[in-house]
């Protein structure tokens, strides 16, 4: 990692979140370097996935400004935030059931002929394919129905969509709630590969143990704001429950 | 929690794969149990009506069906979307009458594309509200339904009035290779129908949206856009079918395509198009309206009465949905 004028590939300043008269976030500042690991944690309603809504562009915040590079992130939404490279796993993985495997994979950005306008079918099932392959995923069929898979293979696939594209961020929200043991290993295997390749990483996940695994550092949540920031190395689990429920 | 360090390499042989028959029959068993209605319909009226089988009949029910089967591609869309358009029958009647009040008076030409931005404008206004206002497209497009009807005949007194511009009357009665040129219309409506929704991107969305509109915004689409247009093409191909109609009867009458939504949407519902969205087929349409086509049209020529067809469409309705969710899907177990 070389460090340049800026170190950090996002930024986050004073991010304020409000539904209705329900306070969701109340000036959150929040950083994250090229290659970086961040265990985001805190209680059910600390703002965790509100957070990273905004990041991807799935929710607009109130007030706050977001940084990618050192620069600023003039119209948020969800295809200004794939355009520079972030992409998320949600918690309710954002899956069409109705449609097959490689249709979701390729979903908003499908492969298609400039001039008949027609789906490049052949070359999204080959690619779909190949990804799925890569990343130990088993599915034999990229023709199969989303909805036919089981929860551990649709989580697969949710992760499979974020990472084919070469993000530069990726936020992982839950991404192994439905997972066998084994499979859980495989997804924190692929979190230290990528961030490996420079790529930032946000995890959440209620699997604490997981996070003293892949961790660089984690940033907690309470009430709204960013309650402590902790190193692995400087904490355990009791330490990292503690801060979580605001002590 | 130890990681599993046994790196040797399980692979699943359990099948994941039927027969290609199996395979063809799962993927496409909605249209195929219509089809299979169809087919034992249409075999049951050769056997029992002797003017069924006929070149003339067969040409006759393709010019009757033809907007229906215009406006049933259209619906497909709208529906599998998760929404539903109640407004084209009312902007059929509405269409119908400003052709004929406009052809009488002016420029066919300027009446016809008048008549055909009348339909497109009250999907504009459909498809805004809907999308944009976040109404349920239920309600927008069953006070269109209401209020269009109304306007034309505001416009019209109630009157009809009558088409007497030939070239004109060639769309609604015109003969190309043995068929007339609505069905020609028709076909070509249903064709393109069909490459956009199982080729393009339009038609992958439109499925998206109606599967998971949330996972297709997360995606960067813009779903909103998506919807009105949607209704808009609906409210225009409405438009077209009030012409094909108008110039059939030489007549733009406001009464014309009363009741017609409902026909369209049962054609739709008939060809295994999911009222909750996220499935849908645009040939198993044209497959359903062929099929309230052919019941209207044989149980006349059984000299049943007439007041039947309404009573035989609905129980074949409900027949045709039991056969689609159960019976179908057992006997295809079996045959893997």
């Amino acid at each position: 990692m070389t460090i340049t004028e800026n170190p950090y590939r996002v930024e986050m300043i004073d991010i304020r979140k409000s539904f209705g008269a329900i306070e969701a976030l109340r000036g959150v500042n929040f950083q994250i370097a090229p290659g970086e690991v961040i265990g985001l944690v805190g209680d059910n309603g600390a703002g965790k996935s509100t957070l990273m809504k905004m990041l991807a562009g799935a929710e607009i915040p109130d007030a706050g400004k977001m940084l990618i590079d050192g620069v600023e992130l003039a119209r948020s939404g969800p295809r200004s935030a794939r355009a520079h490279g972030i992409e998320m796993v949600y918690q309710d993985l954002a899956l069409c059931d109705d449609l097959d495997v490689a249709s979701n994979l390729f979903l908003g950005r499908e492969l298609y002929h400039p001039w008949s306008r027609r789906l490049d079918h052949r070359a999204m099932h080959a690619r779909a394919q190949e990804h799925l392959q890569r990343l130990h995923i088993r599915v034999k069929k990229t023709r199969q129905g989303v909805g036919t898979l089981s929860g551990g293979q649709r989580q697969a696939i949710a992760i499979a969509r974020a990472v084919t594209f070469d993000p530069k961020v990726l936020v992982l929200d839950e991404p192994t709630a439905a997972l066998a043991a084994k499979e859980v290993e495989t997804v924190l295997q692929l979190v230290r590969d990528i961030s490996s390749r420079g790529v930032s990483v946000i995890l959440i996940t209620h699997r604490l143990q997981d996070l003293f695994e892949v961790a660089d550092r984690f940033v907690v949540l309470y009430e709204g704001a960013v309650w402590r920031e902790l190193v692995p190395a400087e904490t355990d689990l009791s330490g990292l429950v503690t801060a979580m429920m605001g002590k | 929690m130890t990681a599993n360090t046994e790196a040797e390499v399980r692979v699943d042989s359990r099948r994941t794969q039927g027969s290609p028959l199996h395979e063809f029959t799962t993927a496409h068993f909605n249209v195929l149990s219509i089809l299979a209605v169809f087919i034992i319909l249409f075999v049951f009226f050769s056997i029992r009506a002797d003017a069924f089988l006929t070149v003339d009949n067969l040409v006759n029910i393709g010019r009757q069906i033809a907007p229906t089967v215009v406006v049933a591609t259209l619906m497909t869309f709208v529906i599998t979307t998760g929404a539903i358009d109640l407004s084209v029958g009312s902007i059929v009647g509405l269409s119908a009458s400003v052709l004929g009040l406009m052809a009488k008076t002016g420029n066919p030409l300027l009446a016809l594309a008048a008549t055909l931005a009348v339909g497109a404008g009250i999907g504009l206004i459909n498809g805004y509200l809907t999308a944009y206002g976040k109404l349920q497209s239920f309600i927008v497009t069953l006070a269109a339904l209401i209020a269009v009807r109304g306007v034309a005949l505001l416009i019209t007194q109630g009157y009809s009035t009558p088409i007497e511009v030939n070239w004109l009357l060639v769309i609604g009665q015109g003969q190309f290779l043995g068929l007339y040129t609505p069905t020609w219309i028709a076909i070509a409506t249903v064709l393109v129908g069909w490459y956009v929704f199982t080729q393009t991107r339009f038609g992958r969305y439109v499925v998206a949206v109606g599967s998971n509109a949330e996972a297709l915004r997360r995606s960067g689409v813009d779903i909103r856009r998506l919807q009105m247009w949607a209704l808009v093409l609906t409210g225009l191909f409405a438009a077209v079918a009030g012409v094909l109609v108008s110039t059939r009867l030489a007549s733009g009458s406001s009464n014309s395509g009363t009741g017609f939504e409902l026909e369209v949407i049962t054609a739709v519902v008939l060809g295994g198009t999911s009222l909750m969205g996220g499935r849908g087929s645009v040939v198993g349409s044209m497959i359903g309206a062929m099929t309230l086509g052919i019941i209207a049209n044989g149980l006349v020529l059984l000299q049943v009465d007439v007041y039947w067809v309404p009573i035989t469409q609905g129980v074949i309705l409900i027949v045709a949905i039991l056969l689609n969710g159960n019976l179908v899907s057992r006997v295809i177990g079996r045959i893997r």
